[in-house]
């Protein structure tokens, strides 16, 4: 970037872009950057241009992903930056919180604390996934009839971490589910509801 | 009104009262609902913020150069650059800046001010194409330091010859730039004492507590010419809006703020915040929109929690149990700006008629203090009653009977619009079984793991005021309501439609509702104070009633027409209070070898007039009531006095409460109506967090029988007590 002037100054979008060449950096399935209107965006994100990449491949809610990471990319800068899918939230981004709980090949996980370049040929499975020809899963179901979302934010890896603890034990008792969401921080404190609504899914049926 | 009359009374309406979803559930339980930092913009830049890594320092010289010139930065900000005052402040009491405020006060908050008070305090700010170059880039900012003398203990702040955070000393500055305390003074206090038979003298101590709202903060600016949009976590739009033309030098108009949705907000973002302006101002020089992310460690610091206070109590009682004067002194530690009031309530709430209140907020270079949840309530309550519950046992007698002897009743000089806080006690004396938990003899268990039980009871303001409301009702018969509300977890935007469904006399979910957006939405007063469903929902009553002359008068809008109905309201008590009232039963299980508590049974009975909708008022309450149970047990920000560094900031540091650390809350509203409001609804949010930290402290003292005056309560405190 030679071209830049004194405090950022008078540099236009158009000198930006010719300082840096507006080189696609993802190829395949990466919606973003598919396009030429996005050809801007991904000058933007290549624009230091320093950081060493790395082509993965990863499967998300189903679809296969061939893309080009930043080594330095977190699983959740993946989900939410490059493939749109920001129901996965950063609480923390230091494995504390559990708001960016997503499951990898069925395992809840830190997206946050999880970098994408060991995604490579993993199943990742977000809070995006888990609704079915627009039907909710009956964990989502009960959140919502037990009203288990306050503020919302840590809804997501709660449900992911839910769905993980009904894959592998359909009938769980209140302590069961309080270990298996303890990694899932609420300050709404809304941690009575949740528990009532996963032991309400495994009440009606067992399946998440 | 008696209670029984009361619950005679009242009843469901015909939406009103019924447990109802969220009208926005799906999109909370899909990942749709899109915060902050889900918004995307083309061509967006990322924004990250460097801290002071000292308590007190002076910058010499600060130079940006080699940042500036590593690939990929657009624009860098520092206090050489902008010299933004931010939060002017618009919401009413307290302290806070106001218009005038603004320009008398000596104690200027500059977005990065020089010298700076804290470590975590903004120094400078990048925006650049990724998150990751704008980190790289913070390290490429030279700052030549001077380091000063620093004090973060707030009792040392206080002696002479500690170093000044501000020339004028240590102590905050009030609008007049006077260095005085706060106080409330009622009777005679040298003659309360002169009554009395006893005089019980005491110390009292509460930590700071992060807010710590899940979702950091963030703010996406992108300006349009000389308007500007800034999508914000905020609590009130309307206010957030005001505040960041004030402090941008614009007009209302030229001002937008977006907030659909808002991962906790819990107190004091109802305004405008540094992290605002440092997103405008970066988003003008790069001339590209900018999204500003809080680290959760910037957050944690760079914000504000709930003041930590040292009280000194003295409190003089008759035999018969009178209480007779209460004198209280406190020093509530502020960080280096007074950013909100450092109030501490609590002894309002008994009818002793002398009584003296006297509150010293103090500097320090400690982070911050703000409003949290019930700001000056919960810290003054569990230090009242945990004085009063001492006093009743020290005299023999039932700490209900104490409080119920000397609570503050109604009386031809004090009105209620109506007074619940007996039909609380006593419901929770029996749903709680009180008399069979508490041991009369604290401590009397034998054995390492010994049980016992407490209590507590408050009033909170339960205000009427101004807000706005606008309803549309079109030829399709589509009703649309805009509110300015913003949804930060206890569910306005449901109970606003609940309330314009019921005024109307429709379905639910005929009723549409536009929300958060300041562009779109009339004023409302901002979820803060739990006055959104007091002051907006009575807005939408009225407005909706109008709404409802209109059609009987002209019939229902024919092809093409519309008819829309606005208003806002000012209601009045006439000069009664107008008050929620609680009481908290707790029963604990502690374990004299390891100091572990464990709270085996939670009841909280509420009165907070009509519940609108039970499923999340429940949740308010047992939310705020854990929220409670993390302040008396857990949390704290502890600083290495040696370089006034925070040594815990974050979740697991401060030790949040976990799914395995959340005992089951046990909710029961008495509901009443006392003819203001909507439909008769008082405040819920707050409510609950005030009785928490003094319920479990009175537990745990008659579990093992001695008192534990410093907050939180750790396994350590209650061994170094007992040893």
């Amino acid at each position: 970037m030679d071209g830049k002037t004194e405090k950022g100054r008078g540099l236009t979008r158009r000198d930006f872009l010719e300082g840096t060449g507006a080189a696609l950096v993802v190829a395949g399935a990466a919606p973003k950057f598919a396009g030429a209107e996005s050809s801007e965006e991904a000058a933007n994100l290549q624009a230091a241009g320093t950081a060493p990449r790395t082509r993965i491949r990863l499967t998300v809610n189903g679809t296969e992903h061939r893309i080009e990471v930043e080594d330095r990319w977190t699983l959740n800068e993946v989900l939410r930056d490059q493939l749109e899918l920001t129901g996965s939230k950063i609480g923390c981004n230091r494995g504390e919180c559990g708001a960016c709980t997503v499951l990898v090949d069925g395992e809840p996980t830190y997206s946050c604390s999880t970098l994408a370049v060991w995604m490579d040929g993993r199943a990742i499975e977000t809070v995006e996934g888990l609704e079915q020809d627009d039907e909710l899963t009956p964990l989502q179901q009960a959140f919502i009839d037990h009203d288990a979302a306050q503020c919302g934010f840590c809804t997501p890896g709660q449900l992911m971490a839910a769905t993980a603890l009904l894959e592998r034990n359909a009938s769980p008792n209140t302590q069961e589910v309080r270990e298996a969401l303890v990694g899932n921080l609420c300050r709404c404190s809304n941690y009575n509801a949740i528990v009532e609504a996963v032991l309400a899914t495994a009440r009606t049926g067992g399946a998440p | 009104m008696t209670a029984q009359e009361a619950q005679g009374s009242i009843g469901p309406l015909n939406t009103v009262g019924h447990n109802v979803p969220r009208i926005d559930a799906y999109e909370r339980v899909t990942g749709k609902a899109t915060y902050t930092r889900d918004v995307r913009v083309p061509g967006m830049l990322y924004a990250r913020v460097l801290r002071s890594p000292h308590p007190h320092a002076r910058i010499r010289s600060i130079d940006v150069s080699r940042a500036e010139s590593l690939a990929g930065v657009r624009a860098v900000v520092t206090h050489e650059t902008h010299q933004y005052i931010y939060s002017s402040g618009s919401i009413a009491g307290g302290r806070q800046y106001s218009d005038a405020a603004k320009d008398i006060t000596e104690h200027i908050r500059y977005m990065f001010d020089n010298p700076v008070r804290y470590v975590g305090q903004p120094v400078a700010a990048v925006a650049a194409v990724d998150r990751h170059v704008a980190e790289e880039a913070l390290a490429l900012i030279d700052i030549d330091w001077e380091e000063l003398p620093f004090v973060i203990d707030l009792e040392e702040a206080l002696e002479a010859g500690a170093p000044k955070i501000w020339p004028e000393g240590n102590l905050g500055l009030d609008f007049r730039n006077e260095a005085r305390p706060m106080t409330r003074s009622v009777g005679d206090i040298a003659a309360g004492f002169r009554a009395a038979d006893r005089v019980f003298e005491d110390r009292y101590t509460t930590a700071f507590v992060q807010d710590a709202q899940m979702e950091p903060r963030s703010a996406l600016a992108e300006w349009h010419g000389d308007k500007v949009t800034i999508h914000t976590p905020t609590q009130g739009i309307s206010n957030c809006r005001h505040d960041n033309a004030r402090d941008l030098g614009l007009e209302d108009h030229q001002v937008q703020i977006v907030c659909k949705y808002m991962g906790g907000g819990f107190g004091d973002k109802n305004g405008s915040y540094y992290f605002d302006l440092i997103a405008a101002a970066l988003a003008k020089e790069a001339d590209a929109p900018v999204l500003l992310e809080l680290t959760r460690k910037d957050d944690w610091l760079g914000t504000h929690g709930r003041w930590h206070t040292v009280q000194d109590f003295k409190v003089g009682v008759q035999q018969d149990g009178t209480v007779t004067a209460i004198q209280q002194t406190g020093y509530s530690g502020m960080g280096p700006y007074l950013r909100r009031s450092g109030g501490i309530s609590g002894i309002e709430a008994y009818a002793c008629p002398n009584s003296e209140r006297v509150i010293y907020p103090v500097h320090t270079n400690r982070m911050v203090s703000g409003n949290f949840r019930a700001p000056s309530d919960p810290q003054g309550y569990f230090s009242i009653q945990s004085m009063m519950d001492d006093i009743a046992y020290e005299i023999g007698m039932d700490p209900v009977d104490f409080a119920k002897k000397n609570m503050l009743r109604p009386t031809e000089d004090v009105r209620f619009t109506n007074y619940m806080l007996e039909d609380c006690i006593d419901r929770g004396v029996e749903l709680f079984d009180w008399q069979s938990r508490r041991r009369v003899e604290p401590g009397s268990d034998a054995g390492r793991i010994k049980r016992g039980a407490g209590f507590s009871f408050m009033m909170f303001r339960s205000g009427v005021g101004p807000s706005s409301a606008i309803v549309r009702v079109d030829s399709q018969e589509q009703y649309t309501l805009f509110v300015g509300v913003t949804d930060i977890g206890p569910g306005a935007k449901t109970t606003m439609a609940l309330i314009a469904a019921e005024e109307l006399g429709v379905p639910l979910s005929e009723v549409e509702v536009v929300w958060g957006d300041t562009d779109r939405c009339p004023y409302s007063v901002g979820e803060s104070g739990s006055r959104t469903t007091t002051q907006t929902g009575y807005a939408v009553v009225q407005a909706a009633k109008d709404l409802k002359a209109q059609i009987a008068e002209s019939g229902m809008p024919r092809r093409g027409e519309v008819l829309i109905a606005s208003a806002t309201p000012t209601p009045s008590t006439q000069g009664a209070r107008r008050m929620c009232f609680g009481a908290h039963f707790v029963e604990v299980e502690a374990n004299v070898q390891s100091g572990h508590v464990r709270i085996t049974k939670y009841v909280a009975v509420h009165e907070s007039g009509r519940i609108l909708n039970p499923l999340p008022a429940r949740d308010q309450i047992r939310g705020a009531a854990l929220q409670g149970v993390g302040q008396a047990l857990h949390e704290d920000l502890l600083y290495d006095p040696r370089n006034g560094h925070p040594l815990n900031a974050g979740y697991y540091g401060a030790r949040h409460l976990t799914h395995l650390d959340a005992p089951e809350i046990e909710v029961e509203f008495i509901e009443t109506d006392d003819g203001f409001g909507p439909y008769g609804a008082k405040t819920v949010g707050e409510a609950g967090i005030i009785l928490g930290p003094a319920a479990v402290a009175n537990a745990i003292y008659n579990a093992i029988g001695v008192r534990m005056k410093d907050l939180p309560i750790t396994r350590q405190r209650i061994l170094e007590a007992l040893s």
